[in-house]
């Protein structure tokens, strides 16, 4: 089977970058990655896209890139887990030779000038119409609203407290600061986390990712020709998804697992390793919430343990399972799945500086998508699978 | 609002409600008091009142029918804005099996399981909406 490794990373400006529209974004994060891996934009075979609240850009951004002669152009949409999805699909289609060299991209740009980071996913109106008007009207006028009925439910079921889930927003702040590409990078206490105000309790602000303009995109190619490229190779050594599909109905576990007891036990399966042996996490952070529930269900702590866990101290700089080591998406940039694989291939190649992990041999990379309904996991390491 | 029906929690008023035409039954059973929600005819489950389809057996057309309007709690969260007060918001779990979103009425001590009833507030302006509080 031909071994598959990500050679190429571009990111552009993260944040509050206005004036260039997603398409654009996404085209300049591939002339980014391509040029990063030593490769160039005719040397791309394959061109796979995922598009955030924007809805764009589609398979055009071929057109926008002139790329000529493709065998693979598709855009995919798992949500969150579409990163994941998107990187494993490219391996796949290398495998069977397919493809050769496959750009992945995202781009989004939510934010404008004239507007609050909150409100480009809140939802706002004088009148509400309908059922789903009804919901809005009363008060789930965003995510947030899900989420928090998510923890609230973790919480009353294993005693987890905001203060356990203040110390993953410290961690992965304390990270941040050591990451210049990161947006929020001003330390930040737990008494910091406990006095930030409301945003839907039992989730305080500083619970909440950020919003984020920008883009970013990965070269995949095989493992053989990675070796020959510009940068150190980061091996893909598995994958997997997981849509648990929870009926909103009696025994649902809604809230409390996630489809990362699917994904995990097959990206670990196919990698050929356990999760004892994985040295770096980067997680889908877009709430403290999510990182805590999902290592959970990676099996790096009990079900019930993961506010323990966190509160140990395991997850910042120093701790026994660095998590998050760019800043995650709470404090570093947002850009969905994403902003994981970015972090997951900085330190993979040993380039993240004065925020570089010692243990980089094994990264599990886990995106998450709608309520905690679709998950996906990438097993990454500077080495060759079977090394 | 006309004396004795339930008073709304702080945050009760909510933005004005319409009617779309698709959802129509609810709202005219909200204004008689009465929490309509989804049948399958064809396998007897019940789904919440925003069910589209049914899963079991594929049946697309839900019919409408009366819940008891007892329910347990299953979640809850209190949304925060700039512009209106606390939404206390809930995961219920009806009596007939299904979860369905609302609103909180007055619930003091909220806990996994609470056992709650419908109850309905009819606006001046707007439709009718249903809360959720504790039973008399």
């Amino acid at each position: 089977m031909t071994d598959t490794a990500i050679a190429g990373l571009g990111m552009t400006e993260l944040g509050k970058v206005y004036g260039r529209s997603p398409r654009r974004l996404a085209a300049d994060a591939v002339r980014g990655a391509a040029a990063d891996a030593g490769l160039a934009l005719a040397d791309l075979d394959g061109l796979i896209v995922s598009s955030g609240m924007s809805g764009s850009p589609g398979i055009e951004l071929a057109g926008t890139l002139g790329l000529r002669d493709l065998r693979l152009l598709t855009q995919m949409n798992s949500f969150g887990a579409t990163t994941g999805a998107m990187v494993s699909y490219a391996a796949a289609m290398i495998q069977s030779g397919a493809a050769s060299a496959v750009a992945c991209a995202f781009a989004d740009a939510p934010l404008s000038p004239e507007r609050s980071s909150g409100s480009a996913y809140h939802r706002d109106a004088p009148e509400w119409h309908g059922l789903g008007g009804l919901n809005a009207a009363l008060g789930f006028r965003s995510v947030n609203a899900f989420y928090a009925l998510a923890a609230r439910r973790h919480m009353e079921r294993y005693g987890t407290t905001s203060e356990q889930l203040g110390a993953i927003a410290v961690s992965t702040r304390q990270w941040a600061a050591r990451n210049p590409l990161a947006q929020m990078r001003d330390p930040i206490s737990l008494d910091d986390h406990q006095r930030s105000r409301w945003v839907v309790e039992p989730l305080h602000l500083l619970d909440c990712c950020l919003v984020s303009n920008g883009g970013i995109a990965v070269i995949v190619t095989s493992a053989e020709r990675a070796r020959d490229l510009a940068q150190p190779p980061v091996h893909v050594w598995g994958w997997g998804q997981g849509h648990p599909g929870h009926r909103m109905a009696r025994g649902s576990d809604f809230g409390l697992t996630t489809g990362a007891t699917i994904s995990g036990p097959a990206a670990l399966k196919m990698a050929g390793i356990t999760a004892s042996e994985i040295t770096v996490c980067q997680i889908y952070d877009c709430y403290t919430y999510t990182t805590l529930v999902s290592l959970e269900d990676y099996g790096f702590c009990a079900k019930g343990e993961g506010g323990a866990f966190a509160a140990s101290g395991a997850l910042g700089p120093g701790g026994a399972l660095p998590t998050n080591t760019g800043g995650g998406q709470l404090s570093a940039y947002y850009m969905w799945g994403m902003t994981p694989l970015s972090e997951a291939v900085i330190q993979a190649r040993g380039q993240g500086g004065e925020r570089q992990v010692a243990r980089n041999d094994v990264t599990l990379v886990s995106g998450n998508g709608g309520i905690l309904d679709h998950h996906s996991t990438l097993i990454v390491s500077p080495h060759a699978k079977g090394r | 609002m006309a004396a004795g029906e339930p008073s709304p929690p702080t945050g009760a008023r909510i933005g004005t409600v319409r009617r779309d035409g698709r959802t129509d039954v609810f709202f005219d059973g909200a204004a008689a008091d009465r929490l309509m929600i989804r049948r399958c005819e064809s396998c007897g489950r019940w789904f919440a009142p925003d069910a589209s389809g049914c899963p079991e057996c594929g049946t697309e057309e839900l019919d409408w029918a009366e819940a008891s309007g007892e329910a347990v709690l299953v979640s809850w969260a209190v949304a925060h804005s700039r512009t209106a007060d606390p939404a206390p918001l809930a995961l219920v779990e009806l009596a007939e099996g299904p979860w369905m979103y609302g609103r909180l009425d007055a619930v003091a001590a909220p806990r996994e399981g609470l056992p709650l009833q419908v109850c309905f507030v009819h606006p001046d302006e707007g439709e009718s909406y249903p809360l959720f509080k504790e039973p008399a």
